[in-house]
């Protein structure tokens, strides 16, 4: 970490020692969220969102594929995400860092395990099927990518429309049909810093965390866990994280809804 | 002041004229940044783009690597600068301290040597445009002690567009210094930073 | 360039499919300084095109091999979302054709930078193309230079890129997708405005030597369109300028 990184870190860690953040929230808020939808007119469902500085956009593609094998009457979902050169100068061009790779398959797994999309929904007939491509291209960084791009990814799947099916095609021109969205997944990312657990970390509290962990929740139940960094939680910090996630459930799947026009 | 916004190869003056930011081409002179040219001063004030060091800037930066007594500082950049300390005090800095001094010299483009230095000690780094600095100080510091008055902060900004901020309300502080970042280029921003920093210190006192 | 036998009429009565003139110009947009951590950034909308340019540095070469002790580099890179075209969906990462108009794209914005402003340093360009409707390197190049301008960096001129390109014996402006994949000629050419030198030149089909006096003619009118665009863009941003700058 460069010289400066380390004297904000300092900062960071002297104020929540009296459990104050940077930029002045609470230990469990969120920062200002902004969500749009339909971005991009060629791709069949897309989102963008602002979580305050942090800009990721998501963009599903709906394509006819062969079905897996071992899943002959289901589609298919394939999760990307690209840290964009252009979103921060310590992003390199080349193929995906290990980061990226855990954000697509944070995602995948939240969006799999709260059956957000029905896979056999996207069966169209014997050897074939829609594969839901999601792209999660990442625009400005500043800490929380996987809140941020689980709900681009949702609203994005919440806004598409699935190609007319033609000749074992899809007619791209005619997109009408909504994507049938079966449960909308909200995902809370917690960071560790010294002894103090805070939300929604920005990237200069990343920097000072010792640990991370991402709680995906359906409002009713936990989909998907993902602990990162190489600190720790206690069973019991798990468990009053999970009380707090389940409690943002509403208000983030409002905004979701809102942003998805539903 | 009559001015205006000039792009790059937009031309200044049918004529050669020796102008900083700008270039002689075929007896002509053009702009060679986006900035605002100002007539009557014949001067081209670049809006955006890196620190251009000069003699006597105050700079904030980093130690980064200490022998004998001489001094590595990072002020961002890509600029190495040289601080050498005095012979009674050989373990003044130490890597990782921030440190306030003033530009002694320009050895070339990216090696700078410094002096009058000063330690600062806690506190926070705020990173901001170097353009932006005259306007974050003000004329002749009411800007910032405006700011450092009403949040009860400790400034310190480097013409490296490294600020140091320690104190009671270093989010009020920051916010404020954005503010004028963003609105550098408009006027009577001294009264609306000041408007903005009574409503924030009342709000907040209450 | 896709079979002409199954060609679609590209015009008719002079107009081409999507109502346009043959020397007009496709809507354009751009808006500059939207990335908060990048130096300089521009987005641009232009027709169905949608790009996003970002510029980082002048910072430090780096690896320190590739310095150069009197001048900057540029690095450039030109991609393609995967879910940038209208059907299936694309491969991510750099293919072979992204990877030539990066290095094009960087030769155009070298011949115009003043890399000896900025001695050891890099400046990086980046464009994203998030969605494409034909003419995506230009549209790059138009975007790109408005991010180098917004991040300060010392240039000659601001350069804008067009194409132009035949259908039949008909010169059109500003090809676009569908346009482009029929056409019998394309040639996207980027232009440093204040002497007209032509700074990147692609081409491929055929075009007779008048039709190319032609077809630069068109490039060079459209232009004076699109630098006013750019410099808009930037007025916007510093807009609300007053009397007395304070300093």
């Amino acid at each position: 970490m460069e010289g400066f990184d380390i004297v904000k870190v300092s900062y960071v860690k002297e104020l929540l020692l009296k459990n104050v953040r940077e930029d002045g929230r609470k230990l469990m808020e969120f920062r200002q969220i902004k969500l749009a939808t339909n971005i991009i007119d060629h791709a069949e469902g897309s989102a963008q969102i602002d979580l305050g500085a942090t800009r990721v956009l998501a963009a599903v593609k709906l394509q006819v594929e062969e079905p897996m094998e071992d899943t002959p009457t289901q589609g298919n979902l394939m999760v990307s995400s690209e840290l964009l050169p252009l979103a921060h100068a310590d992003f390199e061009p080349g193929p995906p860092s290990p980061l990226s790779i855990e954000l697509s398959r944070v995602v995948d797994r939240g969006i799999r395990a709260a059956e957000t999309i029905d896979l056999s929904g996207l069966f169209i007939e014997e050897g074939k099927a829609w594969t839901a491509f999601i792209d999660l291209y990442v625009l400005n960084y500043n800490g929380n990518l996987f809140d941020a791009s689980m709900m681009a990814a949702m609203a994005a799947l919440a806004s598409a429309k699935i190609p007319k099916y033609e000749n074992g095609e899809g007619v791209y021109t005619e997109r009408n049909e909504p994507l049938k969205i079966n449960r909308l997944a909200a995902s809370t990312t917690f960071a560790k810093v010294d002894k103090t657990i805070l939300l929604d970390p920005n990237m200069h509290e990343e920097n000072a965390a010792s640990a991370r962990v991402t709680i995906a929740n359906d409002g009713t139940v936990v989909r998907a866990m993902q602990k990162g960094l190489g600190g720790s939680f206690s069973p019991k910090e798990i468990e009053n994280l999970v009380d707090v996630s389940l409690s943002k459930y509403d208000e983030l799947k409002k905004v979701i809804e809102q942003a998805a026009g539903k | 002041m009559p001015r205006q916004l000039v792009i790059p190869g937009e031309m200044i003056a049918s004529e050669p004229v020796r102008l900083d930011n700008t270039y002689v081409e075929n007896g002509k002179t053009f702009a060679k940044v986006l900035g605002f040219y100002e007539s009557e001063k014949r001067q081209v004030i670049p809006l955006e783009g890196i620190w251009q060091p000069r003699i006597g800037d105050i700079v904030v930066g980093i130690v980064v690597n200490s022998r004998n007594a001489v001094y590595e500082i990072d002020l961002s950049h890509f600029t190495r600068s040289i601080l050498i300390g005095s012979k009674f005090d050989r373990e003044a800095y130490k890597p990782g301290d921030v440190i306030e001094a003033e530009v002694k010299d320009i050895e070339d483009r990216r090696t700078l040597i410094l002096w009058r230095p000063r330690v600062l000690f806690g506190g926070t780094i705020l990173e901001v445009k170097p353009t932006k600095v005259p306007r974050i100080i003000g004329k002749a510091n009411t800007m910032i002690e405006q700011i450092s008055k009403f949040t009860k902060c400790n400034i310190s900004v480097g013409n490296n567009g490294i600020i140091w901020l320690k104190g009671a309300n270093v989010p009020l502080a920051t916010e404020a210094i954005r503010k004028i970042e963003s609105e550098a280029h408009l006027s009577g921003l001294t009264e609306k930073i000041k408007q903005m920093l009574e409503e924030q210190t009342q709000t907040t006192s209450k | 360039m896709a079979d002409k036998s199954n060609r679609p009429q590209l015009i008719v009565d002079g107009k081409r499919l999507d109502g346009r003139d043959l020397n007009q110009l496709r809507p354009l947009k751009i808006e500059a300084s939207v990335l908060k951590n990048a130096d300089g950034s521009a987005y641009l909308e232009w027709g169905n095109n949608k790009v996003l340019a970002a510029v980082y540095g002048p910072k430090e070469a780096m690896p320190k091999h590739v310095q150069d002790p009197v001048k900057a580099i540029i690095k450039c890179k030109y991609s393609m979302a995967p879910f940038s075209s209208m059907g299936e969906h694309s491969r991510s990462g750099p293919n072979r054709r992204a990877i030539e108009i990066s290095k094009v794209t960087r030769e155009a914005f070298e011949s115009v930078t003043m890399l000896h402003d900025y001695p050891a340093s890099e400046i990086d360009i980046f464009i994203e193309i998030l969605q494409s409707d034909g003419g995506t390197r230009a549209a790059g190049i138009t975007a790109a230079a408005v991010a180098m301008a917004s991040a300060g960096i010392h240039m000659k001129d601001l350069i804008y890129a067009v194409s132009f390109g035949k259908v039949g014996e008909d010169l059109i402006l500003d090809l676009n997708m569908i346009e482009d994949n029929y056409s019998d000629c394309d040639m996207p050419t980027a232009v440093s405005p204040r002497n007209n030198d032509l700074v990147l030149v692609q081409m491929d089909g055929s075009l007779t030597r008048e039709q190319l006096h032609k077809g630069l003619q068109m490039v060079l009118d459209a232009g004076k369109t699109i630098s006013q665009v750019q410099k808009e863009a930037l007025q916007r941003v510093y807009e609300g300028r007053e009397n007395g700058n304070g300093v």
